[in-house]
């Protein structure tokens, strides 16, 4: 039952970055990446991480996405109906390099990787953040003073000079 | 785990090379370069969380947790950078921006 | 003997070192004594060899060229054909540094042409007596080389050079076949001493043996200026008069026939190569009586004249007649000599005015040049009883007693050749001195034709001994010929018998063709036509005059087979191989690294897509290695 759902999801995933990337209007490709991760959440809980599931929708479509919907809004970039995508010219880079890693990272998936215990287990808050707070607690800090780094850097660089 | 792991590599693996495609394909315009780092990242965070859930570790999630954390961060700093560019030079445009040339 | 003989190849060689090394630090006076000084003594010591000979010898100076078994020691060889020709050269030549003393007293650059001079004199020594084919070849290239530099002696002028450049690579071509010959020599018989080789030349096939002749006789061509190799000869009157006449009328264009007469024993029982010879002699001889018969130069006219009389030697070398060969070169280089110094008293007087039709009236005015000149005229053109007519006529006669059609043919050739002659040699004395004093535009107070005394004296000796000449070797009905005699041990160098009604035959036509032309001469020029043949020189001259006056067109035919395709040869060479391919290549590897650098360059744009693209790339290229090796 649960893979006919993971296939599901992952289709909606693949269909929907693709429309995300091909899309020449900034706010759509905006909205179809957030459907993709909205998807990718059910994916993640699906494999046992619903905290990240919770996570990745709070953080990423919720805050994130919408980020980039102030900046794209805020920022006046011309008419969006005359926004050209790029041509043939810029995307055949992307598809040559895309299949070069694309075929590489298949054949190294082609070795096998041996199978552990079937089975859907699931991890819960308490267990999370026992190993994020007992083993993973320096890495908490550091990242918390990165969001402050992060925060200072964003105020310095968005202020307007006095005049 | 529900699938293979194989699969959740699979998937993560095209999820990237979309995200790279991304970037490459609309190189010249800085915000569509930002949201293929930010696909590429999903993708990464969805092979740790598949690589934890098939060796039954909790370390997979918890780092899939910090890179959600540090995109964050950097999606701020970036984004108030396309701002301050913008206001330069009223684009988008990222070749505009070429004078770290030689 | 080996004092002697030593001391005549040592004093011109010292006294052209020292000239060249230390003679500007000499006086004047000095350097001119040292040079001719040397010569004199070498002429004395010759004599006194002369006096001491009795019979061929071998002498070994010093060792030279040894390698394994070639061996090529500085060994000098005197026998009766060397002996006389080394009197003959140093006679000649000391008169001639005598007399260039006063002719080249107004040049500043005396010192080189007296080193070059006494150089020379070094080199024909050696030339002639070198018992050992590298030892004369030694002496063969340096009379090339001191040729080269006497006759470009003005290099200043272009002409003068080009001339001296010309004679050197034409006579190099037969110096080639020469070298050819020496080694094949070598390889066959394994010595390079001429007395060896000549003993041993019976022992090669006659094919073999008509090779090597054929080869020489090239050697002979280029040195001697026969045909096919005689342009460089009315060029090279570039040079300076006295120059001319030393070089280019008594020592080294004889030095071809010296070679083939050294060689006769190897190479005489070829007929074929033989034959050659003689044919070359005959064909030249006549050619060059044409061409002189048109000239306007008069030290051209004389160079024509000089090549004729070589083909006459050469004529008698290919019958067989070494003896009248011999004779023949020695009064000729009497008689030439002193008609170049003659025409060098002529142009010294006239200002340097070489053209004959803008002379006339010297002989009242030069009267101690024109009795000399008239002489050595009667010389050349075999008026009877003078030295010329017998040397001639001897060898007319040893052709004819040959026998067969291709030497009876020559002999009518020889004929003819006397008669042309006999007829340009008339004409040339009376356009130079003949008619009344139309010479007086040029002579005035101003500059006045006058001839150092020096010069003229020289003259006198010379005219002596090419009139008294014939005393050398008189024919058989007035008592024999002492030469014959001096000569009879050589090979060939027996003249044929012929019965005394037979040579006086033979020598009454030589003599009437010679009076002939003599008359026809003074039926063209002679006193009343003369003033018509000046005018009619003033306009164009028809075309069949300009043939023969441009040697037959030689030159316009060398240049059109050869010169043009190797100039336009070199020029591709050079535009399209040397600047286009090397150069070029060069350059377009250099550009193409230059253009790389920069499109290499090209890839710090600054552009962030770029970069981003270069990014991926690599990524790709990495994760496409690892895959691969893990494969």
């Amino acid at each position: 039952m649960e893979q006919i759902f993971f296939y599901i999801l992952a289709a909606v995933v693949l269909i929907a970055t693709l429309l995300a990337i091909t899309e020449r209007h900034a706010v759509h490709a905006i909205v179809y990446l957030a459907t993709s991760f909205f998807a990718l959440a059910g994916i993640f809980y699906l494999l046992g991480a619903p905290l990240i599931a919770v996570f990745e929708v709070i953080i990423y479509a919720g805050a994130i996405m919408v980020l980039f919907l102030f900046v794209i809004m805020m920022l006046d970039m011309g008419q969006p109906e005359k926004a050209r995508g790029p041509s043939l010219k810029q995307w055949w880079p992307a598809l040559l390099l895309g299949a070069i890693i694309l075929g590489s990272m298949f054949t190294l998936f082609a070795t096998t990787i041996p199978e552990t215990l079937a089975g859907w287990s699931y991890t819960d808050a308490r267990e999370f953040s026992r190993v994020l707070f007992r083993k993973y607690g320096v890495a908490v800090e550091v990242i918390s003073l990165q969001l402050l780094f992060a925060l200072v850097g964003a105020l310095y660089l968005g202020r307007r000079k006095l005049p | 785990m529900i699938v293979p792991l194989t699969h959740v590599l699979i998937l993560a693996g095209i999820i990237f090379v979309m995200g790279l495609a991304c970037a490459i394909a609309w190189r010249n315009n800085l915000i569509m370069i930002l949201i293929g780092i930010e696909i590429m990242l999903n993708a990464a965070m969805l092979a740790f969380v598949g690589g934890g859930a098939h060796w039954r570790l909790v370390d997979g999630q918890v780092f899939s947790l910090v890179i959600m954390a540090l995109t964050s961060s950097e999606v701020s700093l970036a984004l108030s950078m396309v701002v301050y560019l913008h206001r330069r030079k009223k684009t988008v445009s990222a070749d505009e921006f070429s004078e770290m040339k030689g | 003997m080996k004092l002697y003989l030593s001391l005549i190849l040592l004093l011109p060689l010292l006294g052209g070192i020292i000239n060249a090394l230390a003679g500007r630090f000499l006086p004047r006076k000095g350097s001119e004594l040292l040079a001719c000084g040397v010569i004199w003594g070498a002429f004395a010591a010759s004599i006194f060899a002369s006096l001491e000979y009795h019979g061929a010898a071998r002498i070994d100076l010093m060792g030279w060229l040894s390698a394994f078994d070639f061996q090529a020691p500085v060994s000098l060889y005197i026998d009766p054909l060397s002996l006389v020709m080394i009197v003959m050269i140093t006679f000649v030549c000391a008169l001639i540094h005598t007399y260039s003393i006063a002719y080249m007293a107004h040049e500043e650059d005396y010192v080189r042409y007296f080193a070059l001079l006494n150089l020379f004199v070094f080199a024909m020594l050696t030339l002639v007596l070198a018992e050992n084919l590298p030892l004369l070849y030694l002496g063969w290239e340096g009379v090339g080389f001191c040729s080269y530099g006497l006759i470009g002696f003005w290099y200043n002028d272009e002409e003068n050079a080009t001339a001296g450049r010309k004679a050197f690579i034409v006579t190099r071509i037969g110096d080639t076949a020469f070298g050819i010959a020496i080694v094949w020599m070598f390889m066959l018989l394994g010595t390079v001493s001429i007395t060896e080789l000549n003993n041993l030349g019976s022992t090669l096939p006659m094919a073999t043996v008509t090779g090597i002749g054929i080869l020489l006789l090239i050697g002979a061509m280029g040195k001697s200026a026969q045909m096919p190799l005689m342009v460089w000869l009315p060029d090279a009157m570039a040079g300076p008069t006295p120059v001319s006449a030393l070089i280019h009328a008594a020592t080294m264009v004889t030095a071809g026939v010296y070679l083939l007469a050294r060689m006769f024993p190897l190479i005489s029982p070829s007929t074929t190569a033989m034959a050659a010879i003689a044919v070359t002699g005959g064909v030249t001889a006549f050619y060059a009586a044409t061409c002189a018969m048109a000239q306007r130069d008069l030290k051209r006219a004389l160079a024509y004249s000089t090549i004729s009389q070589i083909g006459y030697m050469m004529l008698g070398v290919g019958a067989g007649a070494i003896t009248a060969a011999t004779f023949h070169l020695l009064v000729h280089a009497f008689f030439k000599a002193l008609l170049f110094l003659g025409a060098g008293c002529v142009i010294a007087a006239m200002h340097h005015e070489q053209d004959i039709f803008k002379m006339g009236g010297l002989r009242k005015r030069l009267p101690l040049t024109y009795w000399p000149f008239l002489a050595g005229g009667a010389c050349l053109a075999g008026l009877p009883l003078t030295g010329g007519f017998f040397s001639k006529d001897s060898i007319l006669a040893a052709v004819w007693l040959k026998g067969g059609a291709l030497y009876g043919g020559l002999y009518l050739l020889g004929l003819v050749t006397a008669l042309l002659t006999s007829i340009y040699t008339f004409r040339m004395i009376y356009m130079v001195f003949g008619g009344d004093d139309s010479a007086r535009k040029h002579c005035d107070s101003a500059h006045a034709c006058k001839v150092p005394g020096l010069m003229e004296w020289a003259l006198v000796p010379l005219a002596l001994l090419g009139l008294f000449g014939g005393l050398l070797n008189l024919p058989s009905y007035l008592g024999g010929g002492w030469l014959n005699g001096f000569f009879s041990a050589l090979p060939g160098g027996k003249e044929a018998e012929a019965s005394h009604s037979l040579e006086l035959t033979l020598q009454a036509i030589a003599g009437v063709l010679a009076l002939a032309g003599l008359a026809i001469a003074h039926m063209r020029y002679g006193k009343a036509h003369r003033q018509e043949r000046i005018a009619a020189a003033e306009g164009d001259a028809p075309g069949f005059v300009t043939f023969f006056q441009k040697g037959w067109r030689f030159d316009d035919l060398y240049r059109f087979l050869f010169i043009r395709p190797y100039e336009a040869l070199s020029g591709f060479l050079w535009h399209q191989v040397d600047e286009g391919l090397i150069d070029g290549s060069l350059d377009r590897l250099a550009s193409f690294l230059g253009r790389s650098g920069e499109g290499l360059g090209a890839w710090t744009s600054g552009k962030v897509s770029v970069y981003i693209i270069s990014f991926a790339a690599g990524a790709a290229l990495v994760m496409a290695y690892t895959a691969w090796f893990l494969l």
